[in-house]
């Protein structure tokens, strides 16, 4: 770094790359090494978003929840009765473990043909799982989660194509919806066990959710 | 009679906004907190603040940046009443499943490791930009610091960084 123009052009990039003042934008565009410095910044923070985006699941649980501090009870009370009651239910990470596996089966989302119901029972019989699904199934796996295996489906549906995780082991109290890694989705009781389904778009429908249920029901 | 709550604060419209950005909330609240624990502790109280203050919300459009302020807020005030400990940069272990860190990005992992070891006053306007999509002039408003600090706090920390990214360090600023 050599003049005073490059300096106060490497603060503003280095501080804020997205956020450049017109001055240091039209310094870049005379000085090389500003504008390799820039380009190298601009590279660090798309690493550097991803960094932070971490999967919720990669931070550590904390234990069996012992309150830190107590809640006022007239708080509690107050939104109990305002509907607000799944704001005492301590987030399962059970949503981001499955938005985390999904991200690495990319390649289930783009296919296409529809799978014949032998294949479909092959890979829920080795999950050791019913279900009956109504829509076509155009991916199906069985994936090791949570220490079991559970079928990985990817069913088509007049919403677009939805994954659909049978997690006939996994216990939730509730449904809740969620929204990681770009995925939208809904956590469903469904039979002893839980269905996720996630979608690239919007969340799937409330008809849709109890369709896809009713495969386990 | 009270009238209906009508849009954003209405109470299922408002309810379904904070389930929805409950992810996000919680991922920039472990940034700052360094303790998943003390996160959710903030997340909660962040959510009962939110609730209580929700007619303040006028555009659905601004409630992430709303609710992380809040967040921020009450983040600090946690720090402040309970005196907490500070977290022993040797001994952050946030990004602790073994398991997940083989599978995933190496390179990710030790950049995540090197942000969770910033010095807070570096880590925060970090986190709030590049994570809570603040300017700097915003940065600078909720810190109570000046826009000129705020770019020098920032651009040291991603002076740190670059070297866990392969890169050379810059020369500092003033």
């Amino acid at each position: 770094m050599s003049t005073p123009d490059c300096r106060h052009a490497r603060l503003h990039i280095g501080a804020a790359p997205h956020e450049l003042p017109a001055e240091v934008t039209s310094h870049l565009a005379g000085c090389a090494e500003c504008r390799r410095f820039h380009d190298e910044t601009v590279s660090l923070d798309a690493r550097l978003r991803s960094a932070l985006e971490v999967p919720l699941s990669r931070f550590r649980q904390p234990p069996p929840r012992t309150r830190r501090f107590a809640l006022a009870a007239s708080v509690v009370l107050a939104l109990l009765v305002a509907g607000g009651a799944w704001l005492l239910n301590p987030r399962p990470a059970l949503a981001g473990d499955v938005a985390s596996h999904v991200i690495h089966e990319a390649g289930s989302w783009d296919k296409q043909q529809v799978l014949s119901g032998a294949d479909i029972d092959a890979v829920l019989h080795q999950a050791g799982v019913k279900y009956d699904s109504s829509m076509p199934v155009v991916y199906a796996m069985a994936c090791p989660f949570h220490g079991r295996q559970v079928p990985h489906l990817v069913v088509q549906t007049a919403e677009g194509p939805m994954t659909v995780m049978l997690l006939m082991h996994e216990k939730i109290a509730a449904r809740s919806e969620f929204s990681e890694h770009g995925f939208r989705g809904v956590l469903l009781p469904a039979g002893d066990g839980a269905v996720a389904v996630l979608s690239r778009g919007a969340a799937p429908s409330e008809s849709l959710q109890r369709e896809i249920v009713a495969g386990v029901n | 009679m009270k009238p209906a709550p009508r849009g954003t604060t209405g109470a299922a419209p408002f309810t379904r906004l904070l389930e929805m950005l409950r992810p996000d909330l919680l991922r920039f609240a472990c940034w700052l907190a360094r303790d998943r624990s003390v996160a959710e502790d903030v997340v909660q109280e962040t959510l009962i603040r939110a609730w209580r203050s929700r007619e303040e919300l006028k555009d659905p459009a601004a409630a992430r940046p709303w609710l992380f302020t809040i967040a921020r807020r009450e983040h600090a005030r946690l720090y402040e009443r309970k005196r907490l400990p500070t977290v022993d940069v040797d001994s952050v272990e946030a990004l602790g499943d073994p398991a997940l860190a083989s599978e995933g990005d190496a390179a990710l992992h030790d950049l995540r490791g090197a942000i969770m070891q910033l010095p807070d006053e570096y880590r925060e306007p970090l986190v709030m930009q590049v994570l809570g999509g603040f300017s700097t002039a915003e940065i600078a408003g909720e810190l109570g610091l000046t826009q000129a600090a705020v770019l020098t706090r920032l651009f040291r920390a991603r002076n740190r960084l670059r070297t866990i990214y392969g890169l050379e360090p810059a020369e500092d600023v003033e």
